[in-house]
């Protein structure tokens, strides 16, 4: 009923001496992968936070939750674009500097210029002791400024004591004031 | 119940990251006295410095000069446009760490006919700031005198005189000018003097503090 033993042995010696085929592609895709394997020892951690990296994730995420992740991140770039493109100004200190006009027939005169925004309601000037003196005090930090004196709410005049602004752009008269660190032009 | 972030928050954060940008650029508030044509030209223009690091007030002040004086449209945004342009020859002249106020005195002084050449000698020789040195350059020339004699002058002096000796070597030149002397001449007997210790100054009416 049963095969001899030595009859077993020489069939499964047959079976196992028989040529197998092999894909010939097979050795590169073997070496792809043992090289894809990580050294032994060498689990480092940037290799491990660059797999950790690479490896797909998916996220779910209520509405709600999104729509607060998005805000954050807004409000994160506005702050960010705010502080990179106005960096804080240096304290400087500012000194108070007179002008004065003299204008006998004057009834209202306004000082304006790079330093009021050439407002001309902003810096109106007051007539002290003789009626023909226009005057008023203006703090002003180091820089070079373009100014004027308004007249009547019509008339440009430039300040007579001090220097003409020859690159003014608009034609009508100007004066210019530079304030250094310690002292006035 | 959960969807996938792609699904609702993905086209909407695209929106947020084209508008956040733009929403930070907000339009300068003091540009609405503008009329509008000049407006969103004049606000390019002022964007376009504020990307380059370029000083913005100066820009905001020379187009609501142009708005209080009644300037046209195309006055203004060319008026704006050159002193941006001279903000950045002067930054490029200065150096990056240029104060915004030294970059307006530069801007002013090659607007006059001054060189970067210039500029740039006078930030190596002054420790100190140049807003001053650089306004008495600008001054001087505007004055007439030739922009090598002011530029040599200035330099000779810029090294060791304070802001207030240059003012005054300024007024005694823009004074002798005043009366007769040839510009060029007057800067150099001024400089001179101004070199020596002399007072430059003697013949003006005594300095008020705080006068312009």
């Amino acid at each position: 009923m049963f095969e001899p033993m030595d009859d077993v042995i020489e069939r499964i010696a047959r079976h196992l001496r028989r040529p197998v085929r092999v894909d010939p592609a097979l050795d590169g895709r073997v070496m792809r992968e043992i090289s894809a394997l990580p050294a032994p020892g060498g689990a480092t951690m940037v290799g491990k936070a660059w797999r950790w990296l690479r490896r797909p994730r998916q996220f779910t995420l209520t509405p709600l939750g999104g729509l607060a992740a998005v805000a954050a991140l807004a409000v994160a770039l506005l702050l960010f674009r705010r502080d990179s493109t106005s960096p804080a100004p240096p304290q400087v200190a500012s000194r108070a500097f007179q002008f004065v006009l003299v204008a006998p027939r004057a009834a209202r005169v306004s000082l304006v210029g790079d330093f009021n925004d050439w407002d001309a309601t902003r810096t109106p000037m007051q007539r002290t002791g003789s009626d023909a003196l226009w005057t008023v005090v203006v703090p002003l930090e180091p820089g070079r400024y373009h100014y004027a004196f308004f007249v009547d709410g019509s008339r440009w005049l430039a300040d007579p004591s001090a220097p003409v602004a020859r690159d003014d752009d608009y034609g009508a008269p100007s004066s210019v004031l530079t304030v250094g660190g310690g002292g006035d032009s | 119940m959960k969807r996938a972030l792609t699904g609702v928050t993905g086209p909407l954060l695209a929106a947020i990251l084209v508008a956040a940008p733009a929403a930070a650029q907000q339009v300068e508030p003091r540009l609405e006295r503008l009329d509008a044509a000049a407006r969103p030209v004049v606000a390019a223009l002022i964007d376009s410095a504020r990307t380059a690091s370029i000083p913005t007030e100066p820009l905001v002040q020379r187009a609501l000069e142009g708005a209080t004086k009644g300037a046209p449209e195309g006055v203004i945004v060319a008026a704006v446009r050159r002193l941006a342009v001279d903000l950045g020859r002067a930054r490029d002249a200065l150096g990056s760490t240029a104060s915004p106020a030294e970059l307006s005195a530069g801007a002013a002084a090659l607007r006059a006919g001054a060189s970067q050449t210039t500029l740039a000698m006078l930030r190596h020789a002054r420790r100190e700031s140049l807003i001053v040195p650089l306004a008495v350059l600008a001054d001087l020339v505007s004055s007439g005198v030739p922009v090598d004699s002011a530029a040599a002058a200035v330099l000779s002096l810029a090294r060791r005189a304070r802001d207030a000796d240059l003012v005054e070597f300024r007024r005694a030149v823009e004074r002798d000018i005043a009366l007769g002397a040839p510009p060029a001449a007057a800067t150099a007997a001024a400089a001179t003097a101004s070199a020596q210790s002399v007072d430059v100054n003697a013949g003006a009416r005594p300095q008020r503090p705080g006068r312009p």
